[in-house]
């Protein structure tokens, strides 16, 4: 088949262990937390008061201006590893290419804080007096319009907005664009940020760790694992077709297979069954023409929820059979926390690491076995590993399942 | 990727949901758009007596439990109802039994600006007049934005690829865009594609605050137009490959010929001649359709100063001196927002299977600065075979589909 071979060339990460994809790779090899007691809002009358927030964070350094006017803090940090990646891939946008140069994004809260701030403020004020410059903040696609605007890129820019798969999905479309010309280039990536709100909707919801026991720990796959520990951050690629990269030693990795279904099972829950998650993973496969064996290692959605992490081990198990004892497992969110949206960006981000430098960051926090969640994960310490292909696993518990392969290019 | 090319797919539109201020249903809301109809009115959702404006085009008298359990109803918010709503009436449009079919390669792709807005609108009231704390787990659930995708697929058991666009008001231009590209890349053989919006205080809030809202008529292309109206509403289309629908012998509304998408890359909410025809343009491209060919224009025409003067600027640098007639539907509905350009879209299926143009409403003088064919007031028998639907955003996303008779 006569299809094109869709390359990442640059990366851009700000994240809870680091700014720039060096520092983030260093501190993830090194198994160091990202985790760390909230600062941007108050938690003393909260149960829980960790999270992983980006604390050494000046958006003024990183972009190079004087002041910044009416940005909310998921604008500043997406703006912030756009800017990165377009650094790391030495990219510039002109007017000959900016027609060809898109931006795809993948959020689902990262206008939360705005829509609460205006709407808050013409509840209590009134309606005439909310202050008028956060409305156009309110939207959607006001992070990943920022981009475009402050970079002058005009060939798209689109936001997807499907929870913990979104960055994934922004990835898939991405690669769909090109392939069908409509892009020479895109900036792709996700951000999520940490602000009250969403905080509390997880807290609400029972879904943070530190809720029923304390401390609060991103413990995958561990027997006391008891939620998610939310963090933040933005991961930005810069995604091309291999054949007008000239310079091929800048390919960090090719997006090799993608697999996304839905999974009608329940309402807001994972199933049981883990139907969906083995399609995609299935589908991940094929697309790319692999075989479980090919698979060097799975980054797995895993977040230390009590239900998803069983779930998500049964379907390796069923997806790669007998392999499923060989294939090394990892888990990127014991590290940086469940950056949800950002999540499978930051797991391609972990995958390309791997695949740069020979081995696979390790899941940390992992004291006690859980016989419903054994797999061969890579534990403690990073493992010296050549890795060709990995697999990035993204299932919500709002039925969507993607998975994505990144390979080694050559 | 494997990715089929050995053939080009061709995509058809089959089905036609829509619920509206104008109507449930393809035919009434197709019955009242013909006749000019004005789906304005007093606005009920919330109170507006702070508000400098208080019409909008609410939907009137849908009662989710028409076309959902009561059970699963009370789980979701007025978004996915809405789209849920749409969908039904969809697939039994295009003769599809939503109880027995598998839907295992079936997609479903929509576009939102508020998504559940009314649910953190609830919360927010509740958060500042009782604390965090009383704060209901169920309107926390329901607000995500992903969830209205979710719903439909969970709603009629959809196992292919779901995804919500938040391009604001393209956004049911890109979930059709995106429906097309992934039926031609084989990667699904039906996509379910459009785009809902439940009526805000939040977006009504700050569009009156930057004074976009026109006091009670909205007037697109006029030279006295006062602003948008806020509304609300849900399109769906079903988009299958040309294969699929001839198997089963479906009724085929038009075919997607293509489209095209740009970005202003200027500012958030001032729209540009550059980047709207742009989009225009590219959509041209992508179709491998010429300006001359195109018969019908269906407007952005939000009513605003800017978004007319804008738009019509870059129809007249694309077309030329030729006339193409160019109406706004919004004059009658109000802005959908992300439902909007998938209604436009379902509207442009069904002036090209009737022969007959939608008026822009509410014409009284013409605008130099407006200088089209606006189809004013009255609707117009016209043949057409190509149309083109514009669809532009907050933060200069634009995306436009262009829509034609199908031809065997």
């Amino acid at each position: 088949m006569n299809k094109k071979r869709i390359v990442i060339t640059g990366i851009g990460i700000v994240s809870p262990i680091g700014i720039g994809k060096d520092e983030f790779w260093e501190n993830l090899f090194a198994g160091k937390s990202g985790i760390k007691p909230i600062t941007l809002f108050d938690t003393s009358n909260l149960k829980v008061k960790v999270a992983g927030e980006i604390t050494d964070f000046d958006p003024l350094v990183i972009l190079e201006v004087k002041k910044i006017m009416d940005l909310d803090r998921a604008t500043l940090l997406l703006l912030s590893a756009a800017k990165l990646c377009l650094e790391d891939g030495q990219f510039q946008i002109d007017e000959k290419n900016t027609y060809q140069t898109g931006v795809a994004v993948g959020t689902t809260f990262g206008s939360l804080n705005s829509v609460s701030k205006y709407d808050q403020e013409a509840l209590t004020e009134g309606p005439r007096y909310a202050n008028p410059s956060v409305f156009p903040s309110t939207v959607g696609n006001s992070p990943a319009s920022r981009i475009s605007i402050k970079h002058k890129i005009k060939g798209f820019n689109t936001t997807i907005s499907t929870g913990i798969s979104a960055g994934l999905d922004a990835l898939e479309y991405s690669a769909d664009l090109i392939e069908l010309n409509r892009a020479k280039q895109i900036l792709v990536g996700s951000v999520e940020d940490l602000s009250l709100q969403t905080f509390m909707g997880l807290y609400k919801l029972d879904y943070l760790s530190g809720l029923h026991s304390t401390p609060a720990c991103s413990c995958p796959f561990d027997k006391n694992r008891d939620g998610v520990v939310f963090a933040e951050g933005a991961t930005m690629f810069l995604v091309q077709e291999a054949d007008l990269v000239q310079d091929k030693t800048k390919i960090y990795g090719q997006i090799s297979g993608v697999g996304s279904v839905f999974d009608p099972a329940r309402f807001y829950r994972y199933n049981p069954k883990g139907t969906g998650m083995k399609r995609a993973m299935k589908m991940a496969l094929d697309d790319a023409g692999l075989k479980p064996e090919d698979i060097d290692c799975v980054f797995a959605n895993a977040n230390a929820t009590r239900g998803a992490d069983p779930i998500e081990t049964l379907a390796i198990k069923e997806v790669f059979g007998k392999y499923s004892q060989k294939v090394l497992v990892t888990a990127v969110k014991s590290i940086t926390g469940e950056t949800y949206s950002n999540s499978g960006s930051l797991a391609v981000a972990a995958a390309l690491g791997a695949i740069a430098e020979n081995k696979i960051s390790p899941i940390i926090n992992y004291k006690n076995k859980d016989e419903n969640c054994e797999l061969n994960f890579v534990l403690d310490k990073a493992k010296k590993q050549k890795v060709t292909h990995a697999l990035i696993n993204t299932f919500g518990p709002n039925g969507k399942n993607t998975s994505i392969i990144i390979s080694r290019y050559n | 990727m494997k990715i089929n090319k050995t053939k080009k797919v061709r995509v058809v539109v089959t089905g036609l949901g829509v619920i509206s201020s104008l109507g449930f249903g393809k035919d009434r809301f197709w019955e009242n758009l013909i006749k000019g109809k004005s789906g304005i009115s007093k606005v009920d959702s919330f109170d507006t007596i702070d508000h400098s404006t208080h019409f909008g085009g609410e939907v009137r008298d849908f009662n989710p439990d028409d076309f959902m359990s009561r059970k699963k109803a009370q789980v979701m918010g007025r978004a996915s109802h809405l789209a849920i709503a749409a969908t039904k009436l969809a697939f039994k449009d295009a003769k599809l039994d939503c109880k027995k079919l598998l839907f295992e390669n079936t997609a479903v792709f929509l576009g939102t600006t508020g998504g559940e807005s009314q649910k953190i609108e609830e919360m927010d009231a509740v958060w500042l007049e009782k604390g965090v704390d009383a704060i209901d787990r169920m309107s926390i659930i329901q607000y995500p934005v992903s969830n209205i995708s979710s719903n439909v697929a969970l709603e009629f058991r959809v196992k292919g690829k779901t995804q919500i666009f938040t391009t604001a008001c393209a956004a049911g231009n890109y979930a059709i865009g995106y429906g097309f590209d992934f039926l031609r890349l084989g990667k699904a053989d039906m996509v379910i594609a459009g785009g809902s919006d439940a009526f805000s205080y939040l977006s009504y809030t700050g569009f009156n605050q930057v004074r976009a809202i026109a006091p009670e008529i909205c007037q697109p292309f006029d030279k006295n137009r006062k602003g948008m109206i806020p509304g609300e509403g849900a399109g769906i289309i079903i988009l299958e490959t040309l294969e699929s629908a001839q198997k089963r012998n479906a009724h085929i509304y038009a075919e997607i010929a293509g489209y095209g998408l740009s970005c202003d890359a200027f500012h958030m909410t001032n729209p540009q001649v550059e980047g709207v025809s742009a989009c225009m343009e590219s959509a041209l491209k992508h179709s491998g359709i010429i300006p001359e060919d195109v018969d019908y224009i269906s407007a952005h025409g939000t009513g605003t100063k800017f978004n007319d003067r804008t738009e019509s600027t870059s129809i007249k640098k694309i077309f030329g001196s030729r006339k193409v007639p160019v109406s706004s539907i919004k004059s009658m509905l109000g802005h959908t927002m992300g439902a909007a350009s998938a209604i436009e879209a379902l509207t442009c299926c069904l002036t090209i299977e009737n022969s007959l143009i939608p008026p822009t409403i509410n014409h009284e003088t013409s605008d130099a600065e407006c200088d089209i064919d606006c189809v004013p007031n009255v609707a117009r028998k016209h043949t057409v075979d190509i149309a083109l639907n514009n669809g532009f955003a907050f933060g200069g996303n634009n995306a436009s589909v262009v829509i034609k008779k199908f031809k065997d």
